[in-house]
């Protein structure tokens, strides 16, 4: 039992905090440990482009929902070499763009933003969720966060929601005026809080590249790279989140970020097999 | 290239080929956002501070917050204290990440809230949620008390934490967060102390009392404890709106109904 602690005019309940300061920088260091555990570390984060893949419509969505039903089937029947157990996440695409762009022109403050821009993604995740439904997937609510177990062990495909729940409450960002927190950096925290170590993004292109190849024509794909390099040399124009590769530096579990082409059938699949196909970023 | 049936079907808009990821004000753009409820005072009640000195200290707090409830429109939010503490040290210990942590300690300031709610419900005292803040302009129309937990809303999906577990995002954050939001120049904080003082005034009672200082000077300063949560002070230095934040003693008669009416009394912290 806990003891109860008064004498100061507060009742305290006996603990290593007791009376700290949890602002205290000496306080904070006595809650750190080397591990950490980790939920659930089997499992791999699939985040599936907005702009890249959900706006091209069917010709871009139908083979990966195919190979998305191939990959489940798999991992259900348990063949030598299934694949890893899969969350799925999406993003807003072109509809969050233009959310933002009329947001900022009528002088809506960012964590009003920030409260908006979630709703363009939902809506890919309850497009995802039609095409997928009879294949076993479902869309996560928040509030059913701890049902995750249940919808893997049962074979499910569960589908996330992206953006993280920081609404109103978005912080001031560093630079500008838009929300820093978006979907890319909803599913790093998602997946690190859980304790995976993998996350697929993925996207239009072969991975990532020194610019942006849909605007130049010599942008060279960088195959691999190290979180370290990346953010010593950070292009310009990225495809991820830049508050991705922020939140990566204190991270405990996620080790790869890979970055492949959606367009192109089974990149997924060797993905999930641990091929470095598109672009591999590791955390060292 | 792609074959042009998987082409993207984009809508045109300013921002239709900007990067959203790397910062910066779009060009084009010309942006001033709009204050939504400037005139609403967000108060954060202490949880250690306030909360768990019970009955004493909060009953003439709400005494004060009833005398002011209808010349202002009050927001209340709530902190944890010492059952957070305990929650942060029991899941340190067992190695929890940080966003479970979060959302641990969401428990604590919700239970926080609803106790106020039920002391203030016969004065339109009315508990409410992250997900009911759109509906605060009604409630005080109302002329009610809305009263939430000051932890925000990031939960699981709080950062890790740099050299330790403790969420760097608590009630401190989450209030002036609240502030910035709705547009407020000053968040006020209702402790068990006169504000900041130059050591800790329980354990060093030659400490001297600071009315006035900024949150550059405290983050260059660059102490090992501060008297609200770090990332405040940093936001401070790029929020829009709330510019201010002021620490009062719960505790002393008057203080609170004083800081509403807008005097400086206990520390303001500014830019």
């Amino acid at each position: 039992m806990s003891k109860l602690v008064t004498g100061d005019g507060r009742t305290h309940i006996e603990s290593s905090l007791m009376r700290e300061s949890l602002v205290d920088r000496r306080v904070i260091a006595k809650t750190d440990s080397e591990n950490e555990l980790a939920i659930m570390p089997d499992v791999v984060l699939v985040g599936i482009g907005g702009q890249s893949i959900f706006d091209r419509g069917k010709a871009a969505v139908m083979p990966l929902v195919e190979e998305l039903r191939r990959l489940r089937d798999a991992r259900r029947e348990g063949r030598p070499g299934a694949p890893p157990p899969m969350v799925l996440g999406v993003g807003g695409g072109t509809r969050v763009r233009h959310t933002v762009s009329v947001a900022l022109d009528l002088g809506i403050p960012t964590g009003g933003v920030a409260q908006l821009v979630g709703a363009m993604e939902e809506a890919n995740a309850v497009f995802l969720n039609a095409l997928l439904a009879k294949h076993g997937s479902i869309v996560m609510q928040r509030e059913h966060f701890w049902e995750l177990p249940l919808y893997l062990e049962s074979g499910m495909l569960p589908i996330v929601i992206s953006i993280p729940p920081y609404h109103f409450w978005e912080p001031p960002p560093e630079d500008g005026p838009l929300p820093a927190h978006g979907s890319d950096f909803g599913l790093f925290v998602h997946a690190e809080v859980l304790g995976m170590k993998r996350i697929v993004f993925v996207k239009d292109e072969d991975g990532l590249f020194d610019k942006d190849p849909k605007k130049h024509a010599d942008a060279k794909l960088v195959p691999r790279t190290t979180l370290g390099e990346l953010l010593e040399h950070m292009p310009e124009e990225l495809a991820i989140d830049r508050q991705l590769f922020t939140c990566w530096q204190r991270a405990r579990h996620v080790e790869q970020v890979q970055i492949i082409n959606g367009l192109v059938p089974g990149q997924l699949t060797k993905a999930l097999a641990g091929e470095p196909v598109g672009t591999v970023i590791t955390r060292s | 290239m792609h074959d042009t049936k998987h082409e993207r079907r984009r809508i045109t808009s300013k921002l239709v080929d900007a990067t959203l990821t790397t910062g910066g004000m779009p060009a084009g753009l010309d942006y001033s956002p709009v204050a939504m409820m400037p005139d609403v005072r967000v108060l954060k009640i202490g949880g250690q501070s306030i909360m768990d000195r019970g009955r004493e200290a909060l009953y003439p707090i709400l005494d004060e917050i009833v005398a002011a409830k209808d010349r202002h429109k009050l927001l209340l939010c709530c902190g944890g204290g010492t059952r957070a503490r305990h929650i942060y040290a029991i899941a340190s210990d067992l190695e929890m990440p940080t966003g479970v942590l979060a959302a641990l300690g969401g428990y604590v300031p919700r239970q926080n809230a609803r106790m106020l709610q039920m002391l203030l419900a016969k004065h339109g005292g009315l508990y409410i949620l992250h997900d009911d803040f759109e509906k605060l302009p009604l409630y005080f129309r109302l002329g009610c008390i809305p009263i939430m937990t000051g932890m925000p809303p990031f939960g699981y999906w709080e950062k890790p934490t740099k050299g330790g577990r403790i969420p760097e995002h608590r009630t401190d954050a989450g209030v002036f967060l609240t502030a910035e939001a709705l547009g407020c120049k000053r968040a006020i904080f209702v402790k068990d102390e006169d504000g900041l003082f130059t050591n800790d005034p329980k354990k060093d009672p030659k400490a001297e009392h600071i009315p006035r200082i900024t949150a550059k000077e405290l983050l260059e300063r660059d102490l090992p404890d501060l008297v609200v949560e770090r990332v405040v002070l940093e936001y401070m230095q790029r929020s829009r709106f709330c510019t201010e934040i002021q620490i009062v003693n719960g505790l002393k008669k008057r203080q609170l109904t004083r800081a509403l009416e807008g005097e400086d009394v206990g520390t303001v912290i500014t830019r």
